[in-house]
């Protein structure tokens, strides 16, 4: 179904180019928990909305990173991973990537490598870790080590939706990595994307809503 | 919570989803069955789970059953109005570690997530429990750790 993006307030990307605002992606294979995840970091802050047309599944939060207050959109994934691949739309101007897989099933663990693939297509630099999630079916995984994202130095962690062992510490640290790289960027494209808005600034009545697709829409504009 | 759900499963005449649970201050336990009159063999499982749980004369109950466990439920219900075994239905619910989940359809996929919830909710600590910790850190000792043997393989790029 074509869906009228611009329709939906939801989706204009362009307010992750605002300081307090960032946006973080969970990428892995279906049922390896990534909703769970999220159901349990923000408790009775849960209150996800469902954008089925995009097969996604948006959560808000409000975090404190510092002194300052940071408004925080976790994507998730709502079945797009049954295509292998996601919509470029979910990578754009994401701040950090949250890759997660089912200790209990290798395979979710191999195609990890095809996750990341990916998101390095689109998002050569941002932050990423890796987690081992559902360690409760079996607390002896965590005596193993897992190599996949060590050589990138990709922080890992061992975490239970379940019984909820590390999953607050891992939000916490790469919503803080999230915010490090928005205000920091190693990518060559944000940087761009930075500078333009900064010369834009005195032109920015000039910009009309001309963007035809709020999901792709780069349109260099203060939001 | 006031009902403390103990054990949920099926009747199939007349189609009921069938909940044995503990009244948490007189500790009783009773069974409370839901007849499920409007589901048919064409029902959407998703969405009469989904229902069901809402529903305000048994939400109260439901607060401790998942929505995956309700589709499971309802899942076996329509397979038996299709003409199913039970049997059929349980098997289908099987997990294959080696399998892989992103192949499969929403209603496939569904039968296996209903199964891992079993496992999720026992582990399952909850928000009102007692000696719940929110920011629950725990430390793995890294330098005992052994090899993975998922990372033998020569096909692992990185």
């Amino acid at each position: 179904m074509a869906g009228d993006a611009d329709s939906l307030p939801e989706l204009d990307q362009e307010k992750y180019d605002a300081d307090e605002q960032v946006k973080i992606i969970c990428l892995g294979d279906s049922a390896v928990g990534k909703s769970k995840l999220m159901e349990r970091f923000l408790l009775d802050e849960y209150r996800p909305q469902q954008l089925s047309t995009y097969a996604l599944t948006l959560y808000k939060h409000t975090a404190s990173v510092g002194n300052k207050t940071v408004a925080v959109d976790f994507w998730d994934t709502a079945g797009q991973e049954r295509f292998q691949s996601m919509h470029p739309s979910y990578y754009h101007k994401a701040h950090a990537c949250i890759m997660v897989f089912d200790v209990q099933r290798k395979i979710t663990y191999k195609n990890l490598t095809n996750w990341y693939k990916e998101l390095r297509e689109y998002r050569p630099e941002i932050p990423c870790c890796v987690v081992a999630n559902k360690i409760d079916a079996d607390l002896k995984v965590t005596q193993r080590s897992f190599s996949f994202g060590k050589k990138q130095g990709l922080p890992f962690y061992f975490v239970s939706a379940a019984d909820g062992t590390n999953v607050v510490k891992m939000f916490r640290e790469t919503i803080k990595r999230a915010v490090e790289y928005k205000q920091n960027p190693s990518d060559f494209m944000d940087e761009v994307m930075q500078e333009l808005e900064n010369f834009d600034l005195e032109k920015k009545e000039e910009n009309s809503e001309a963007d035809e697709d709020g999901l792709t829409a780069e349109s260099p504009e203060l939001a | 919570m006031l009902y403390e759900a103990k054990r949920c499963g099926v009747k199939f005449s007349p189609p009921s989803v069938v909940l044995i649970y503990q009244h948490t201050e007189t500790q009783k336990i009773r069974k409370r069955i839901i007849p499920l009159r409007n589901f048919s063999k064409y029902s959407d499982y998703s969405l009469a789970a989904e229902r069901l749980k809402n529903n305000p004369r048994h939400r109260d109950y439901l607060e401790a059953v998942s929505q995956s466990q309700l589709e499971k439920l309802h899942i076996i219900l329509r397979d038996h109005m299709q003409g199913h075994s039970l049997e059929h239905s349980l098997a289908s619910f099987q997990l294959d570690p080696d399998q892989d989940l992103n192949k499969l359809d929403d209603e496939e996929l569904a039968r296996k997530k209903g199964q891992m919830d079993e496992l999720f909710e026992k582990n399952r600590r909850h928000k009102d429990d007692a000696d719940f910790v929110y920011d629950l850190e725990v430390e793995f000792n890294k330098s005992t750790r052994e090899k993975c043997s998922w990372d033998d393989e020569s096909d692992n790029e990185f």
